[in-house]
């Protein structure tokens, strides 16, 4: 009972509010967040995937200590930082643990540290990127480089509806709750307890499966009367859009830098 | 309206009513799975890793290619990017995978009232998901690790826990979480919701041809997944290449950085559509041996 | 005039219906009226407004014959695009609406998609003329309900539109914020000559505000007659269900062979006489009872946005007595749903104590609290849980497997006229009918007090009566009663003590009589007493009254001592 309550506080619709408005407005500041998604985007897309194709340890070092001093400036919190480490050092540690079972040694673990510097390189890429573009700059930049209209109109909505979301799902859960009888013996471990609670989280989404198709058609109604069929498919919208969007001069330096390192890394290790 | 091949045919807006209908309640089920904390009992891990029931019981209720990209599409909004974390690419692989595994859930439903067929849909959604996503993942090692082969011990750990954790998900979230859920709400929802959308419910003739659905759509989903496998092995080659690259800079300078990135993106999708063309080629091929 | 819209012989079917909604319609409206289109449910008033904009035949497809013409253009021949610039129409769900995250964002949605360039000044241009510019920056969710309605005015606005269709304003928000929707809606009739076209129940809003009135039933128009004319014809009108204006009612009443009645205070002072009513005995208070429940200097604050808190009630203390049965009147944000929800347990107080029947209820769980305490929300379906009216007013019982609960719930079934409903799912009910079900479902918990929050809101005026009805039945069956209301008519009607809530503070804690004898109260609070009891009161009577039959009641006594029949 005291598990589930602290779960449902936790989903409290202010709670959710502050997350979102904190997401959304939280790194305005950096710099990161005053840069082309587009950079962004280039930037994100070598780093991301590159790491995977390159086994020299130096390298892929030299990438991590750079990451490390982009996540910096992207101001993330070191919370963040120390889960995903630990997350990243804990499926190394799983499966060196196992393989040994299957006959591995010492040797394996050379390899599997390089598989962890390259994971973190990668997803330590994608924070950076990602933790420092607004919702609004994302769905632009996906917009620019040719994602559909609808992604970019479905993120937007999601944003407008969450806190309405969260909200009639709190009620109806709490309905739930008062009416009915949370057993009166925990079980062994707190099951009974825990599985019902699971049950309530599961049937809340029948009513609310009802109310969101209601929701539904008043929304795409709206949504024909407010010319949105005809935007997504005329380009002219879409510039009208985005003409917000230009490269600056900071867009083209930071790509240069991280060029050059990277180079750098290369002609010196390879 | 009376032309029965016409019947299940939504307009634009009714597609639009289910693709928001799924996102907003698959995206609203993940950001609560996303809170609830995970158990363990020694190695098994009972989490709630999905309420996958929400999209399998909007595919078999509606036209399931709607349902099953809002929901993927939603587990990327709500899940991902309005918690702050938005993974990049990773997010593509999930987002194909899942949609493809509730898609084929939706289309093996023919008669939304038989609890027997809507109970195998929805574990064999669970099934295509969770394999996907264990293949994907050893993939990874394999491509992340030069000679994984050589590594002693290494090729069968990665496969030992990928195809524990598959037992494991399928086992428990498959039917916890998909398998009861949907076998429950499907028959409740049946010709109550549909009306809500202004539209008919599905009847027994409204099927899927099989030939139109699980043929081509089915084939471009395999094929996509197929090609993204052998897009990294391509790359895997081109490791080489960077060799070369530093002397380039130096005799063009620094707007070489561009045309690298822009040669690079070119190379992938020219790969792309040569392999799926390719692959579509075989796959021709062998149906007709077949 | 210049007819803005026409439909010529126009009959509708949805699809899959049996019988059409709309029946051989003919009507012209006037460019610059301002027409209100009255009606039961299920009249086709909705329905009618979509052909409007051309969502019929466009969106729904369906069977349509006649002809519809909007600003001199068939809606056959043109998209539902087209007409968006012609035509913005307001939702009764309009917060379904408002698409986009940010309030400037919303606003401009429309110019954008469409793809005119200067999108964002429109937005601007209609922000203010909604009074919302301050806003422009804000989440959509930071606004309330009323602002929100405001920001779905906005958001057609931003297209300039020459007919603006509202669907049910009054239903949808308190009386304050209604009577500012209208101001609004005269001031873009009179100032920009726009056609402005309203849905609505609330007859006094009518007289006040609208030039036309169209009655219509079962997909007829039973009239167009201007105003006047229009809430003339009383008993047609009550026929359907409607309730003209009380002056007008109270008028009939008293002069049954006038020809043209009053239909707003000011006429109706024309009409009868000031002063000279007979003395009233006002009741005294009973005497002493039992005590349920006790705030004792209650404070509670939430958690903001910006991670201040906020504190919502201050220093609250209160009793409640066995036979009390309260009205909780006050602003939106006075604090009174959070005044109930303290009893429920779902939210904890920050200061003080709150105690039921001498207990500390921080010390009991919302679970057994809801054992004794039932709080009915203010939108009936966030109490619907299972998929029929029957289960969900037995899933409290079933739970704790009661032996009678087959029979009790028969009883409520048959208490709250769910008879033929009651193996449909809740949710698909109308207005009126979730409202009873929400009620029974709270009975089916067998509370000693019940907690109701805006029980009548978004209700038409006739299922407002009928719900009123059911819960003045409720008061032999439960302890105490607490109803947040901006009903003041229900107020006045239901409750025996009135307490008025304003700023997270108890400013008065009386009765209908010493509320109302306070103007400086009923101005602070933002209450609109019910207009027979400003009638009364400009008729310089020392005891004014709350309904109209006390009215023509004590007129007639008045007439009879002054001898006017001798």
């Amino acid at each position: 009972m005291e598990y589930g309550r602290k779960w449902m506080d936790k989903l409290s619709v202010e709670q959710v509010k502050i997350e979102l408005l904190h997401t959304a407005y939280g790194n305005s500041d950096i710099f990161f967040a005053k840069l082309d998604p587009r950079t962004l985007f280039i930037w994100y897309s070598y780093f991301g995937i590159t790491p995977w194709f390159l086994h020299n340890e130096y390298i892929l070092l030299g990438m991590l200590l750079f990451m490390l001093v982009t996540t910096y400036f992207a101001k993330i919190s070191p919370l963040i930082m120390l889960i995903l480490s630990l997350g990243l050092l804990g499926q190394g540690g799983s499966l060196l643990i196992i393989a040994l079972f299957f006959g591995g040694n010492w040797a394996t673990l050379m390899p599997l540290f390089i598989l962890t510097v390259k994971l973190m390189v990668i997803s330590l890429a994608s924070i950076t990127v990602f933790c420092s573009m607004n919702p609004t700059q994302l769905s632009n930049g996906l917009l620019k480089i040719g994602v559909p209209g609808q992604v970019s109109f479905s993120i937007a909505y999601g944003y407008r509806m969450l806190p309405t979301l969260v909200e009639e799902y709190h009620h109806v859960f709490q309905s739930f709750r008062l009416r009915g009888k949370a057993p009166e013996k925990r079980g062994f471990l707190y099951i009974r307890t825990i599985s019902y609670f699971v049950k309530l989280a599961v049937m809340s989404f029948y009513p609310l499966l009802l109310s969101t198709a209601k929701r539904a058609r008043t929304t795409v109604e709206a949504l024909e009367t407010k010319g949105s069929m005809y935007g997504f498919n005329h380009p002219e919208v879409k510039k009208l859009k985005l003409k917000t969007l230009k490269m600056k001069k900071r867009d083209y330096l930071f790509l240069i830098a991280s060029f050059l390192y990277v180079v750098l890394l290369f002609v010196y290790f390879y | 309206m009376s032309n029965l091949e016409n019947r299940f045919i939504l307009t634009q807006s009714q597609k639009m009513m289910v693709f928001i209908l799924s996102m907003s309640l698959y995206g609203l089920s993940n950001m609560i799975t996303e809170l609830v904390p995970e158990f363990y009992i020694g190695p098994i891990e009972l989490s709630v890793e999905y309420f996958a029931f929400i999209p399998l019981t909007l595919c078999i209720l509606f036209h399931p290619l709607y349902a099953a990209i809002g929901a993927s599409l939603g587990e990327v909004i709500f899940g991902e990017i309005m918690l702050g974390q938005f993974g990049g690419f990773g997010e593509l692989e999930k987002f194909i995978a899942f949609s493809l595994a509730m898609y084929v859930a939706g289309t093996l439903v023919r008669d939304p009232k038989n609890k027997l067929q809507v109970g195998i849909a929805a574990m064999v959604g669970i099934i295509i998901h969770q394999a996907i996503s264990a293949i994907v993942d050893i993939l990874k090692v394999w491509v992340g690790v030069e000679e994984l082969e050589a590594v002693p011990g290494l090729a069968e750990s990665i496969v030992a826990i990928e195809g524990f954790y598959f037992l494991n998900d399928v086992l428990f979230s498959g039917i916890l979480f998909a398998l009861l859920p949907t076998v429950y709400l499907v028959p409740r929802l049946y010709g109550k919701i549909e009306p809500l959308l202004g539209m008919k419910p599905r009847t027994r003739d409204d099927r899927y041809s099989l030939k139109e659905i699980v043929g081509p759509r089915l084939i471009v989903g395999g094929i996509l997944l197929a090609a993204f496998a052998f897009l990294f092995e391509f790359l895997s080659e081109t490791e080489f290449n960077w060799e070369w690259e530093a002397d380039f800079v130096e005799m063009f300078g620094d707007w070489f950085v561009f045309i690298s990135i822009g040669v690079a993106a070119f190379i992938a999708i020219i790969t792309l559509v040569v392999l799926s063309n390719r692959k579509k080629n075989n796959t021709q091929k062998d149906e007709k041996v077949s | 005039m210049q007819p803005i819209i026409e439909l010529r012989n126009v009959t509708y079917q949805y699809p899959g219906a049996n019988t059409p909604v709309l029946r051989d319609v003919n009507l012209t409206i006037e460019k610059g009226d301002f027409v209100a289109i009255l009606g039961g449910n299920g009249s086709g008033k909705s329905t009618m407004c979509k052909l409007f904009n051309g969502l019929i035949p466009h969106y729904y497809v369906g069977d349509l014959s006649g002809k519809v013409t909007v600003n001199s253009r068939s809606t056959l021949d043109h998209k539902v695009s087209d007409f968006s610039k012609t035509v913005g129409y307001v939702y009764q769900d309009f917060e379904n609406q408002i698409v986009s995250p940010r309030v400037l964002e919303d606003a401009s949605f429309a110019p954008l998609h469409f793809g005119l360039p200067d999108f964002e000044e429109r937005g601007i241009r209609a922000l203010e003329v909604v009074g919302l510019l301050e806003h422009r920056d804000e989440f959509v969710w930071q606004l309330s309900g009323g602002q929100k309605h405001l920001l779905a005015l906005a958001s057609i606005l931003s297209l300039n539109p020459d007919i603006i269709i509202i669907d049910e304003p009054s239903a949808q928000l308190d009386p304050q914020h209604a009577r500012e929707i209208y101001k609004l809606l005269q001031k873009l009739n009179k100032e920009e000559g726009k056609t402005i076209i309203v849905i609505e129940h609330h007859t006094e809003f009518v007289a006040e505000f609208a030039n036309t009135v169209i009655l219509m039933n079962q997909g007829s128009i039973e009239f167009k007659l201007p105003v006047v004319k229009a809430l003339n014809e009383i008993e047609l009108l009550e026929q359907h269900q409607i309730f003209p204006p009380q002056v007008t009612q109270a008028a009939a009443k008293c002069f049954p062979h006038k020809e043209q009645l009053p239909i707003t205070i000011r006429e109706s002072l024309d009409l009868f006489e000031r002063g000279g009513q007979m003395e009233e005995e006002v009741s005294s208070p009973g005497p002493e009872r039992e005590v349920i429940v006790q705030y004792d200097k209650v404070c509670y604050s939430y958690q903001t946005i910006t991670k201040k808190k906020k504190r919502v009630l201050h220093d609250i203390n209160l009793t409640i007595n066995e036979g009390d049965y309260i009205a909780l009147v006050g602003n939106n944000g006075a604090g009174k749903s959070t005044l109930m929800r303290l009893l429920t347990g779902l939210i904890k107080q920050e200061i003080g104590n709150v105690f039921l029947g001498g207990k500390d209820i921080r010390k009991t769980t919302p679970e057994k609290l809801a054992e004794r305490i039932t709080y009915i929300y203010q939108n009936p379906e966030q109490m619907f849980i299972d998929d029929s009216v029957e289960k969900d007013i037995g899933f409290y019982l079933r739970a704790r497997k009661h032996p009678q609960t087959e029979k009790i719930v028969n009883q409520l079934v048959e208490q709250f006229h769910l008879k033929e409903l009651k193996k449909r799912d809740s949710r698909l009910l109308s207005g009126g009918q979730q409202r009873r079900a929400s009620l029974a479902i709270g009975m089916g918990m067998n509370p000693q007090i019940m907690l109701l929050d805006e029980p009548t809101a978004n209700l038409d005026i006739s299922t407002r009566k009928q719900v009123s009805r059911l819960l003045a039945q409720l008061k032999s069956q439960l302890k105490a009663v607490v109803i947040a209301t901006h009903d003041m008519q229900l107020a006045c009607e239901f409750a025996n003590r009135i307490i008025v809530m304003h700023e997270g503070r108890i400013i008065h804690d009386g009765d209908k009589y010493s509320v109302y004898a306070n103007q400086w109260l009923l101005k602070k609070a933002g209450l609109y007493p019910p207009q027979i009891f400003t009638l009364s009161k400009e008729l310089e009577w020392k005891h004014p009254v709350f309904s109209v039959e006390e009215f023509v009641q004590q007129y007639e006594r008045r007439e009879v001592s002054y001898g006017v029949w001798t």
